[in-house]
């Protein structure tokens, strides 16, 4: 039901040409046009998943803070002022003083809302989940994060994995001290997968166990000399853990035998905390969701983006966290058409049915008619109208060609070659092969036409356009230009459908435009690649795009299958 | 840019450069001590390395030093759809655009790792990927060459996710048994060496539980309509049916595996009758919609036929696929599964384990289908999951038996019967379960029992054994006979209610490992090694660029896959593997070492790794 026009981006291929529309990796070349960007040196299209992302600054989504990034880091990349998130329904907790003691309850004014009372939590205003249930709560409402570091700073995780580094370290050292007396190329050779870790194992071998002479000093993968070794305890020295498992486990955790019974025995399912509000934690954590903490709310970046070829910078955003501008912004939505599609019987349909639904209030049978008279059905022909707005200050001359697709695409598929008869032209699409022109855009226009026309959804903007014209001369000219207003032209074209079609109507267009920019100082920003621009007139940009008009209803039934939209 | 060198440089530079080792080494002495000094202060610092552990479903991301991942997330999305699966499509064409979808989720998931979760530039992070020793070589690739191409990061290494597992616990050596999702990989490693000849690896992990979980829910569990408001006070009997197949999602499932879902202890073995309960429940599924769930109103059922009917008309297409790939091995493998008595038997199999579960049921609340929400239904649905669902389901990764598909206990004892004997006392003694998997409650000391069980000897009159270990009862066969003097010293390092110990040994090392969760093991591990400058052996972007005779797209940074695969697709596999590629290093491309061992990497392992190891490792980078 929904037809729209995706941009295509040629990153994730080396040829400019796109996949054919049908293929399901396809989808990702193509993206609507106000998340493209615009290269000017390159005179290119980057989408969001080739251009390189520079960090230009971080900040608290919750309080707009913005964090220097020298201690992002430190605060691991989450907010350190009094922003957390609540761990089960991720709601913004707010902190609370606890209830004022029952002296003068008669005014709760100025000293207690500023102050309150010392224990302090945090408090969902969703889920009323509050800290203080598992025990955390602060003795004065500001820098709550400072106050919770210490908890993060003793977190059994982190203070393991202290004592392993340095469990390690010593090892490693005398590894590399060892393979600096050139023993270690050897040893490299001698062994198939030597890497560093390897390197400091060796090493660890190679050193002089009390109670063994030295006899075999370098032997080969642990296996010649692996007998006294697998008697004798092994190469490294022990290590004993901070808190093993099977301490942890006697708190419920660890999925020992505690963990069990809580699991036999559980009644409801809400009382286990889901996967994703447990796998954060590397160290064994309880189950339940009532032991849950709250979570430092993660900052989010300001990012910068830069074309992956040239490293130019296509989008720049102002520093501060409240402003939502851009210091540098070239996005494609300046340098090419906007292109939107629509299928006027779709919207003529839609106004009758607002129509009747205006008459008469029931609703479920109006669904289904819709469907069936919105679709697009097999063995029919189809108009449709395609608006191009120009946001360039010249005028261009566009021309359009439908990608001849499906025959290779059938091809491609590797089946036989009956099948490919079948199934080839699933439709069939006519669209206005000449050039056309699109009138500059002018800011007079926009302020104009503004309330009226660009308020409007495009869609009713073309049942209206359908409404004014078509009716007297409805089949005359279903394709050609329709219509010149402003900026925006309306190309129409249309679709027949095979009898035996089905899936959806997609189809590649070629979109070639051609300015003149035969203004000698135009406003900067809107002409395509300055370098060109002095030694001739006119030039041209091609792109492509995807046109989805929709899935096609089966002849069969006439019912329509649920759309996947 | 960091500027000084990872520490020992390892195998890929060493060749050339016995002196730039000892200049490194020399730096790095002399900054180790600065470095613990610094560490906590480096806040521009781009030292601490990322570590991604990419498994198919989930991926955790971090930096090194740091003793928790800083995010866990699905990779294909929430709808916990893996990135990849065991099987690769043999068509070209299905292939190419498999690859391609591949890629272009990698690619998605690398750049949010770097743009969203880690707020961080590629450009100046080195980058060190956990790799399951199984991971097929066309991912490694494809995960190199975004790293490289799209987000440009300087190098990256690759480290064994078994190895670094043991480093978290503080050890070098030990049996490691991964049971992540798609397949539990059993690797011996002895003084950080992987013994990867000695590998060992089936197909029962996550998927084959949910799969599983499937099964019994669609047999076994009761689905309970919304409240229509239309109808006032339905009873809940009336409004209850057979669980339809669309609401059990890959991400319903695996909420019920990981909230509700635990293990049992293992039933006393004369309680058990022998019945082989794997398989059983995928096929009947499929094709038996014809049996009464016990749990629904038989009064109901008539009505709820025909919407069974309908519903898995419906959603077949889109299930069948999945189920074909869970159960087709097991299906071609087993044809006397399909005989009609089987619903008999999963019944009183069924009727077994309620008999001795006394977990309680669940009620989950779950959104109803689409297709049945279109009368204006409200509110949530309700599965309830019997108690006995909840304890049992991972039995099906305990049942061993199949020569492909060795329970996880097998897999282990089979690798201890390949290590050389000299090593088996120490290995059996440091096991170590990581992987997602055996993140469920009572797993691991469930896996105790179990490899006391498989390794005691066969008792003659048939119990569970027979069916189990051997198909053929007349000869006999004793597996196991040559590990049993281990059996006091058997010991899981991370077992969280280890049993009395036998031996010392057993004392000392049983549940003594430190209590990071299984799951992020691997992570953890990888965060040490980053910390300590070490880990596996780095690539850096200039070998690679100058590796890669595509250079000019990587440094556009444009992945250049749609250009490979656009001549014919099987060749490229096979003749551009080396130019590119080789410069990866990946155990299975080492030459194997003369001697015995290769011996038995050249024959035994590939023999009796057998299919499924095979199938997975799809690394089949002799030429495919």
């Amino acid at each position: 039901m929904v037809s729209n026009v995706l941009y295509h981006c040629p990153c994730l291929s080396a040829s400019s040409v796109p996949p054919p529309p049908h293929l399901e990796s396809s989808g990702y070349s193509f993206h609507p046009l106000h998340t493209l960007f615009f290269c000017e040196e390159c005179d290119a299209v980057r989408c969001n998943r080739c251009v390189s992302v520079e960090v230009s600054g971080y900040y608290c989504p919750n309080c707009l803070f913005e964090v220097p990034s020298a201690s992002v880091r430190a605060e691991k990349n989450r907010c350190a002022r009094n922003c957390f998130m609540c761990p089960n329904c991720r709601n913004t907790l707010s902190v609370v003083p606890s209830d004022p003691p029952d002296a003068g309850d008669g005014r709760l004014s100025a000293p207690i809302s500023t102050v309150g009372e010392p224990p302090f939590f945090l408090y969902c205003n969703h889920c009323r989940w509050d800290s203080s249930e598992v025990g955390i709560t602060f003795e004065k409402p500001t820098g709550l994060a400072a106050q919770l570091q210490k908890l993060e700073d003793y977190a059994p995780e982190s203070l393991e994995f202290d004592r392993l580094k340095e469990h390690f370290e010593p090892i490693l050292r005398a590894s590399s001290l060892s393979s600096s007396s050139s023993v270690a190329p050897s040893i490299s050779h001698s062994h198939h997968h030597s890497n560093p870790i390897t390197a400091a194992a060796s090493a660890a071998l190679a050193r002089d166990i009390p109670g063994v002479a030295k006899y075999t000093p370098h032997a080969r993968s642990g296996r010649p000399s692996g007998k006294d070794r697998s008697a004798n305890k092994d190469e490294m020295p022990e290590y004993k853990s901070r808190l093993d498992i099977n301490h942890a486990s006697t708190y419920g955790s660890g999925g020992g035998d505690v963990d069990v019974e809580l699991m036999r025995r559980l009644e409801d399912v809400s009382e286990v905390a889901s996967l994703e509000q447990r796998w954060n934690y590397s160290w064994s954590t309880s189950l339940e969701t009532r032991d849950l903490k709250p979570l430092r709310i993660p900052l989010h970046s300001k990012r910068s983006k830069r074309c992956p070829a040239c490293t130019h910078i296509l989008i720049k955003p102002e520093q501060k966290a409240q402003s939502v501008r851009y210091k540098i912004k070239l996005v494609a939505a300046n340098y090419l058409p906007a292109i939107t599609v629509a299928l006027p019987h779709q919207i003529e349909m839609l106004g009758h049915i607002s129509a009747e639904a205006a008459k008469r209030s029931t609703k479920a049978p109006v669904d289904d008619d819709k469907d069936t008279r919105g679709g697009l059905q097999a063995g029919k022909t189809y108009p449709f109208h395609m608006s191009l707005t120009n946001p360039l200050y010249d005028p261009i001359q566009v021309r359009l060609s439908v990608q001849r697709m499906h025959v290779a695409a059938a091809v491609n598929s590797g089946e036989g070659g009956t099948i490919d008869k079948a199934r080839r032209p699933p439709f069939a699409i006519s669209i206005p092969t000449t050039p056309f022109s699109v009138a500059p855009f002018a800011e007079a226009w926009e302020y104009e036409d503004d309330e009226e026309m660009f308020g409007l959804d495009d869609d009713e903007l073309e049942a209206r356009l359908s409404g004014r014209e078509k009716e007297p001369k409805p089949k005359s000219k279903t394709v050609g230009i329709l219509e010149k207003r402003a900026n925006v032209t309306v190309v129409g074209g249309e679709v027949a459908l095979g009898k035996e079609a089905r899936g959806e109507v997609k189809f590649n267009m070629l979109v070639a435009y051609t300015y003149r920019s035969d203004d000698p100082a135009p406003s900067e920003g809107h002409d395509i690649s300055p370098s060109k621009k002095a030694a001739l007139e006119t030039k041209t940009f091609a792109f492509y795009t995807v046109v989805d008009l929709g899935n096609i209803i089966p002849k069969e039934e006439a019912r329509a299958d649920p759309y996947d939209v | 840019m960091s500027t000084v060198p990872e520490t020992p440089r390892s195998k890929t530079s060493f060749n050339p450069s016995t002196p730039t080792t000892s200049r490194i080494t020399g730096s790095h002495v002399q900054s180790s001590p600065h470095y613990t000094t610094t560490r906590r202060h480096s806040l521009y610092g781009v030292e601490d390395r990322i570590i991604i552990d990419p498994g198919s479903l989930i991926w955790k991301v971090g930096f090194s030093g740091e003793g928790r991942p800083r995010e866990v997330f699905y990779a294909g999305g929430k709808a916990a759809k893996g990135l990849w699966g065991l099987t690769r499509a043999t068509d070209g064409a299905e292939r190419q655009e498999e690859d391609k979808l591949l890629d272009i989720r990698l690619e998605q998931s690398l750049r949010a790792v770097f743009h969203d979760s880690l707020l961080t530039d590629p450009k100046a992070r080195k980058v060190i990927i956990v790799e399951n020793p199984l991971l097929p070589l066309h991912i490694k690739e494809a995960l190199a060459r975004i790293l490289f191409g799209n987000l440009q990061v300087p190098s990256v290494s690759f480290a064994s996710s078994h190895l670094l597992s043991l480093l978290a616990v503080g050890r070098i050596t030990g049996l490691v048994l991964d049971c992540g999702n798609l397949e539990s990989v059993a690797l011996p490693i002895f003084a950080a060496r992987p013994l990867f000849s000695q590998l060992r690896t089936t197909p029962l992990a996550g998927q084959r539980f949910l799969s599983h979980l499937r099964s019994l829910l669609l047999l076994f569990g009761t689905y309970v309509a919304p409240t229509s408001p239309g109808i006032a006070n339905l009873p809940q009997a009336s409004r209850s049916m057979r669980v339809p197949q669309e609401i059990l999602t890959n991400e319903v499932l695996e909420e019920i595996k990981t909230r509700c879902c635990f293990v049992g202890e293992s039933l006393a073995p004369n309680a058990s009758e022998p019945v082989d309960n794997g398989p059983t429940p995928d096929d009947s599924v499929v094709s038996s919609d014809m049996d009464v769930p016990p749990t629904s109103d038989p009064a109901q059922s008539e009505s709820e036929f025909s919407f069974a009917g309908r519903e898995s008309g419906v959603s077949s297409q889109h299930d069948s696929s999945e189920y074909s790939v869970i159960s087709t091995p097991r299906m071609g493998g087993k044809p006397q599964d399909r005989p009609p008595g089987s619903e008999n038997r999963l019944q009183v199999l069924a009727d077994m384990y309620m008999r001795h579960s006394t977990a309680t049921d669940l009620q989950l609340r779950v959104e109803p289908p689409v297709s049945m929400a279109s009368s204006s239904i409200l509110g949530y649905g309700t599965i309830i999951i019997p108690g006995w669902i909840r304890e049992r389901t991972a039995e099906v990764l305990f049942e061993g038996g199949d020569v492909d598909e060795g329970s996880l206990a097998e897999i282990i004892l089979d690798a201890l019967l390949k290590v050389p004997v000299d090593l088996r006392k120490t290995l059996a003694s440091s096991i170590l379960i990581v992987g997602g998997t055996s993140m469920l409650p009572g797993f691991i000391p469930r896996l105790h029992v179990e490899l006391l069980r498989a390794i005691s000897p066969p008792p003659p009159p048939p119990s569970r054994q027979p069916t189990k270990h051997d198909k053929a009862p007349p000869p006999h066969y004793d597996r196991y006979a040559t590990l049993r003097p281990l059996i006091p010293y058997l010991s899981i390092l991370n077992n969280p209610s280890p049993p009395a110990p036998l031996s010392d040994r057993a004392k000392n090392n049983g549940g003594k490992a430190p209590a990071f969760s299984p799951a992020t093991m691997a992570w953890v591990g990888g965060s040490l090694a980053g910390a300590l400058k070490t880990g596996g052996t780095e690539v850096s972007r200039e070998k690679w660029d100058e590796a890669d005779p595509e250079m000019e797209d990587t440094d556009t940074s444009m992945s250049e896959t749609p250009a490979r695969s656009r001549s014919t697709q099987q060749q490229t596999r096979a003749l551009q593997i080396p130019p590119p590629r080789n410069i990866l290093p990946d155990w299975t491309r080492l030459p194997l070492p003369v001697g015995a061992p290769s011996v038995g990497l050249s024959s035994t392992s590939v023999k009796s790794v057998s299919p499924t190891a095979l199938i997975p490792t799809s690394r089949a980078r002799v030429g495919a």
